[in-house]
């Protein structure tokens, strides 16, 4: 209701305005006239990136300098959280904000995102380059995340957002790694455990999707699975997979966002985890810090490759933008190839340039470069609002042994209760 | 019964009245009181009060200007909701862009409501207006005084001194209060959520459909009825137990403090008070830190032995004890955490209503003979009840929309497995108001939030004017 009451407060104004006469004081269309523009612009972006914005925000005024004066504000927002904030009330949003990769959807239904191709004409005359171009300098599955219905919606700033797995070299092997079999059994060998988590639509979508299965967004906001038609293996198969994985002894499910905490606790020998999980394992594991890309599970007596679904950061401008073209070029400004190199070595965030993603220094970061190795066998994920809350709680329903190796018939049941929540219409 | 009725009578009666006396004004009145149906100010002129006249000339105006200036940009679309989608096209030498004239649904809802408000309040100012005017024309012609606009405003520091006072409250609570709660209202009968949201989208009418929706009727996929149905009646249930554990314990412990044999009776007080005085929120959190799967309760259960031998018993199917993630457990223990967060409350309460327990009474009792029990029973108790029943009822309502406890105790550690449940984003511990709070908060699901709340006003309220009639008529029985 505090949305509520400060729409109150905005009509009461506006009625006060009316009722003393002082209404139809018509807002001044822009300072073009007088000489140079003042362009106010407002920046939002994680708690650790507020130096480096500002260190952006300067050079973008002097490099701009010569067209217009910069008015840049910087404000924290966390790039998980964007999405809730900016369509509370998307005409008070920052002009241009970092965000997470699986809210661009959320955003462009809501109609919150300015589309970058139509501003090729402000690429072309203030940075001399193409929309194509922004394409072509990162990795194919960064510019996957920021389009939509073939609509380039927004710049990838990093490609972190995935898993892979961590372990400890002093207790697993390189070769122990490569499966969850060996590698569970190495941990039940020393007495400790492998944590992953399950009752998430981000976590266990990944054995689905190794499996061949795939999901997508239709444009009215529902999910549409396809979980048979081109996969090799029946979904009851891949959740008898999972099931086996959650039933070993030395498994531990870990809930969502509990990670870091079960790392800390010292139990772990192994972790499926992301970049964000990189200080705590070094410190845990010790000398033993090593990372690799997700090992391969069994499906019906064979072994598949897990696949992790990967996705980025990007920076979305504001549709309702006012100086929608100069936040468009400072949105590039701080994805561009050099931005992210300066962020790397500032904040160490995995670029999604691919330039940057290939010189030798981000490759010695160990879980960086495991991630980009993770991306050959990574999935965007796309899919709508309907799908996480039933995914959860499959994910959760393997991970408390409800469902278990060898019942076919409950898993089926569960799997078609599960295709059903996913893919209902929204009402 | 019968006393609603004569009371909704009463109350029909009272319109009529309104309505048939400013038929009369307008049958019998001279010129001017007629004319004031035209002109506002007439029958104040015609008397002379000029200043008034002045006045409501003035606001007559301002209604009227408001209503075409602004109000009828927004009240002929509220039947559609608006119609025109935003557009924007990129101006390369402004750097902007530039957008179409859109309608934007809420505002439309909004400033219609707004409208509405004023012109119904206009409405009422009107028409007590020709009624006025027509007393003025009596008054003269029984040739009584008439007020000066000095001596009128007099009166609303002497006679008319409570409207003075309830002025702004009143405005406050149309303009904060009952504003938003029509609208909260209408967006149940529309299609606004993730797909309907302004200003890029349009959202319009729906008719019952969320209604149908709410209570099973909305096709097969989407689970809302079947959610609905368990959602409320865990609610209802944790009302009732979050309610009466508190309120019972918190008896039991000042009784116990109170009793003459307990030494530091302040020092125990104190005690308890420091649960009140940490935040509850800061508690809840840490609580629900200790008991989560890998929690350190959970830790000191393993190693003692605990969850293995709950795991042999058949109890737990888990390698941890699911203090707050599995339906059975996490019901009791926000039942039992919330005892603990919310008896120091009870105690304070029953406290001061204990220390002026009438003791003529109880030592009357004692010499007849009366045990310990009997007294608590036939003197102690309905004492208490008599004075902290009302209490008792808005904290039962309080209760069914406790979102803290319930939020803070199972957010981010609660999954449900129950894939019905998940298929429409409840949960088995949810509230209606956490559900709703999701809805609104996580899916923008507003249409079926603003249903749910007005079911959640339909269940509180009809609870409380039960209760309450109950209990002032217990009352009025027991003194007379």
């Amino acid at each position: 209701m505090r949305r509520g009451l400060a729409r109150m407060a905005v009509s009461a104004a506006l009625i006060a305005a009316l009722l003393t006469g002082c209404a139809g004081a018509g807002k001044d269309d822009g300072g073009q006239s007088g000489g140079r523009q003042t362009v106010p612009l407002t920046i939002w972006g994680a708690e650790n990136d507020q130096a480096i914005l500002r260190e952006f925000a300067d050079s973008f005024a002097e490099h701009y300098g010569e067209y217009a004066d910069f008015d840049i504000q910087i404000g924290v927002e966390s790039e998980s959280t964007a999405k809730d904030t900016v369509l509370t009330d998307v005409e008070a949003a920052a002009d241009v904000y970092s965000f997470a990769s699986d809210q661009l959807s959320d955003l462009v239904n809501a109609g919150a995102l300015q589309p970058l191709d139509p501003m090729e004409e402000v690429f072309q005359k203030y940075v001399g380059k193409s929309v194509e171009d922004i394409k072509k300098a990162n990795t194919e599955g960064s510019v996957e995340s920021a389009m939509m219905d073939g609509t380039l919606y927004a710049f990838p700033r990093t490609a972190d957002n995935g898993y892979f797995l961590y372990y400890d070299a002093s207790v697993i092997s390189e070769e122990d790694a490569k499966s969850w079999d060996t590698l569970l059994a190495a941990a039940q060998r020393a007495g400790k455990k492998v944590g992953m988590t399950l009752a998430s639509g981000w976590y266990d979508a990944s054995f689905f999707y190794s499996a061949g299965f795939t999901t997508s967004l239709n444009p009215d906001g529902t999910t549409s699975m396809d979980w048979n038609k081109t996969a090799d293996y029946t979904g009851v198969q891949v959740a008898e997979g999972m099931a086996r994985i959650a039933g070993d002894p030395a498994f531990m499910a870990v809930a969502d966002g509990d990670m870091a905490n079960q790392l800390a606790s010292g139990q772990l020998c192994a972790a499926v985890s992301g970049v964000w999980d990189a200080d705590v394992a070094k410190k845990v594991f010790g000398d033993g810090y090593s990372a690799a890309i997700l090992p391969t599970f069994t499906v019906a007596g064979e072994q598949v490759q897990q696949l992790a679904v990967v996705g980025c950061k990007l920076v979305a401008v504001n549709a309702y933008s006012e100086y929608v073209g100069w936040a468009v070029l400072f949105a590039d400004w701080m994805t561009n190839e050099e931005a992210q190199m300066k962020s790397f070595e500032k904040n160490s965030t995995g670029p999604s340039n691919i330039k940057v993603m290939n010189t030798d220094i981000v490759q010695q970061n160990v879980a960086i470069a495991t991630l980009g190795e993770q991306s050959n066998y990574g999935v965007i994920q796309s899919v709508g609002q309907n799908y996480w809350d039933p995914a959860k709680t499959f994910g959760e329903m393997v991970a408390k042994g409800e469902l278990k190796e060898g019942d076919t018939a409950g898993i089926q049941a569960a799997l078609d209760t599960l295709v059903e929540g996913v893919t209902a219409p929204i009402q | 019964m019968g006393k609603v009725q004569t009371k909704a009578a009463a109350c029909v009666r009272g319109i009529g009245r309104f309505f048939g006396d400013f038929k009369s004004a307008v049958q019998h009145g001279d010129l001017f009181v007629k004319l004031s149906l035209l002109w506002m100010g007439a029958g104040y002129f015609r008397r002379k009060q000029y200043v008034k006249s002045a006045l409501m000339t003035v606001l007559e105006i301002l209604v009227i200007v408001y209503s075409l200036a602004f109000g009828m940009q927004y009240v002929p679309k509220f039947g559609t909701l608006g119609t025109v989608k935003r557009e924007a096209t990129f101006n390369i030498m402004t750097m902007k862009n530039e957008f179409n004239n859109y309608d934007n649904s809420f505002m439309i809802l909004l400033f219609s409501v707004v409208t509405f408000v004023i012109w119904g309040a206009f409405l009422a100012i009107y028409i007590s207006n020709v009624k006025r005017a027509y007393e003025l024309q009596k008054m003269a012609e029984r040739g009584e005084h008439i007020n000066t606009f000095l001596e009128d405003v007099d009166t609303y520091r002497n006679k008319n001194f409570y409207k003075t006072l309830l002025a702004l409250p009143v405005a406050g609570v149309v303009l904060f209060t009952v504003v938003p709660l029509l609208i909260l209202v209408l967006v149940a009968f529309t299609n606004y959520d993730q797909q309907h949201m302004p200003p890029g989208e349009l959202f319009t009418w729906t008719g019952l459909t969320n209604f149908i929706n709410l209570f099973g009727g909305g096709g097969l996929t989407i689970t809302f009825g079947y959610s609905f149905v368990r959602v409320l009646s865990w609610t209802l249930v944790w009302a009732l137990f979050a309610t009466f554990t508190t309120y019972i314990g918190g008896i039991l412990l000042s009784l116990l403090i109170n009793h003459k044999r307990v030494k530091g009776k302040k020092m125990w007080r104190t005690l308890f008070m420091v649960t009140i005085a940490v935040p509850q929120f800061v508690s809840l959190l840490l609580v629900r830190n200790f008991f989560a799967n890998g929690g350190i309760v959970n830790t000191i259960c393993a190693n003692i032995g605990l969850t293995e031998f709950l795991r042999n018993a058949g109890l737990i199917s888990t390698s941890y004890i699911p203090f707050l993630s599995s339906p059975g457990w996490a019901h009791v223990m926000i039942i039992l955490i919330n005892i603990w967060v919310g008896v120091p409350y009870q105690m304070l309460i029953a406290t001061g209503a204990l220390m002026n327990l009438p003791t003529d009474q109880i030592e009357s009792a004692r010499i007849d003979g009366a045990s310990p029990t009997q007294v608590f029973r036939h003197i102690t108790m309905p004492y208490l009840l008599t004075i902290t029943g009302p209490a008792l009822v808005t904290d039962f309502v309080k209760n069914i929309n406790n979102f803290n406890v319930i939020y803070l105790l199972t957010q981010d550690v609660y999954t449900t497995t129950n894939q019905a449940l998940a298929n429409s984003q409840a949960k088995e511990v949810d509230l209606l108001v956490t559900w709703l709070f999701r809805l609104t908060q996580e899916y923008y699901n507003y249409k079926m939030a603003a249903v749910i709340g007005i079911v959640v006003f339909a269940v509180c309220a009809a609870f409380t004017l039960v209760a309450f009639n109950r209990m002032t008529k217990n009352r009025e029985e027991g003194y007379q």
